[in-house]
């Protein structure tokens, strides 16, 4: 009996970094600061190839933890947020997502956003960096002068879960970064919550003291945006608000009316 | 209501994945598939399984080595059935995975009926 040959399948990580492996969604970031709310950025959310597990953002990147590929994949998705971004008109700000550990062991990441970023036709003052997973970087003085020269080409810092796992205080200290988000878990019912709002109202304070602005995620409800609005928080995200959405429905101009940020009003 | 049937499958041969995963979700289950160890981890973080089919020898792992497998699964959900399958066991790792909590240790190549009905029969006990 000849021997039975299974057809070589393409690893999952060869899957994901193919061609169209990852898609990325854009979901607002709204400031509701002054009269009208309006769009202040977006937050490019990568997912994995279609009919896959690592379709799910949350399956994906727990994935590229274990397989300990951040900065690959990470690269991969600042790639292909810039390309689906650059179809947008109007010049809008982005929010990339990059691993704490990225940013500590790849000293040409901002040579790499800078030249990825600049093919498109989308300058670096655009960008912010989101700083993901916040795992103890033993090689600090890589993340910070790696973090300085980001800030070389304009581009702006975000911490995110701010709260959750290893963002700690020497994280923030450290980043110094222009924006601290507020993760979902502080949010949700937060308006109902004694201890989540003393949370959220300590990050607050702290990001006034850093001259850092505040973007509270997840944020659900009309009682959860208008506790945060009360509370010094002017920047949102969330599904009150808007899904992430691909870049075919915000084309061209579109992200500037008819999203989202209608529904303060409407709701008002 | 009882808890719906969910099997994690891990195998890093499409073959076997594929012909467990057909048999079990004709069967009922709600099946999902993972052809390495640390696919199967990020679905393992994002969700319960009742029971976690694996063969023991995935690549990388060889040995007793492979039996981290049955720590990890119960570190995080305690509740879990993990039965193991491998071609290449000996009494002595039978005997070491039965010892840190493998609830089924089993040979290759074994039908299909035998395996669904010893899955069957350790998720009764858990019912």
């Amino acid at each position: 009996m000849t021997g039975f040959s299974a057809p070589t399948e393409p690893n999952l990580v060869d899957r994901i970094l193919a061609p169209g492996g990852l898609r990325v969604e854009f979901q607002p970031i709204l400031d509701a600061e002054g009269p009208s709310a309006a769009v202040h950025s977006f937050e490019c959310l990568s997912r994995g190839p279609a009919g896959t597990h690592m379709a799910s953002a949350e399956i994906l990147f727990e994935y590229i933890r274990r397989k300990k590929i951040e900065q690959t994949i990470d690269r991969a998705c600042i790639e292909a947020a810039l390309e689906a971004g650059s179809r947008l008109a109007g010049l809008p700000h982005f929010a990339v997502n990059v691993h704490a550990i990225t940013i500590a062991t790849d000293p040409d990441l901002p040579a790499f956003l800078k030249r990825a970023a600049s093919s498109r036709g989308i300058s670096t003052t655009r960008l912010t960096v989101e700083i993901v997973e916040h795992a103890p970087t033993w090689h600090e003085g890589s993340f910070l002068d790696t973090l300085a020269r980001l800030r070389g080409l304009g581009v702006q810092i975000a911490l995110d879960d701010v709260g959750l796992g290893h963002s700690n205080y020497k994280m923030i200290l450290e980043a110094n970064p222009e924006y601290l988000k507020i993760d979902r878990f502080f949010v949700t019912n937060c308006p109902n919550d004694r201890k989540r709002r003393a949370v959220i109202r300590s990050i607050v304070e702290l990001a006034h003291e850093f001259e850092a602005a505040v973007i509270a995620e997840g944020v659900e409800t009309r009682e959860e945006y208008d506790w945060l609005a009360d509370h010094g928080v002017h920047l949102f995200q969330g599904y009150f608000f808007s899904r992430p959405l691909p870049v075919e429905i915000l084309m061209g101009d579109a992200w500037r009316t008819g999203l989202p940020a209608g529904k303060l009003e409407a709701s008002a | 209501m009882s808890e719906p049937r969910t099997i994690l499958i891990v195998d890093d041969e499409e073959f076997i994945r594929f012909a467990l995963s057909e048999y079990f979700s004709v069967l009922g289950y709600q099946v999902d598939v993972a052809g390495e160890w640390e696919e199967a981890e990020a679905l393992l973080a994002s969700r319960r399984y009742r029971l976690v089919i694996s063969d023991l020898r995935l690549t990388g792992f060889g040995g007793t080595e492979g039996l981290e497998i049955v720590r990890s699964i119960h570190q995080r959900w305690p509740g879990t059935r993990v039965m193991l399958l491998t071609g290449y066991g000996s009494g002595e790792v039978r005997a070491e995975a039965i010892r840190r909590g493998a609830d089924a240790f089993l040979e290759k190549p074994m039908a299909l009926p035998e395996i669904a009905r010893i899955a069957d029969s350790m998720l009764a006990r858990t019912a």
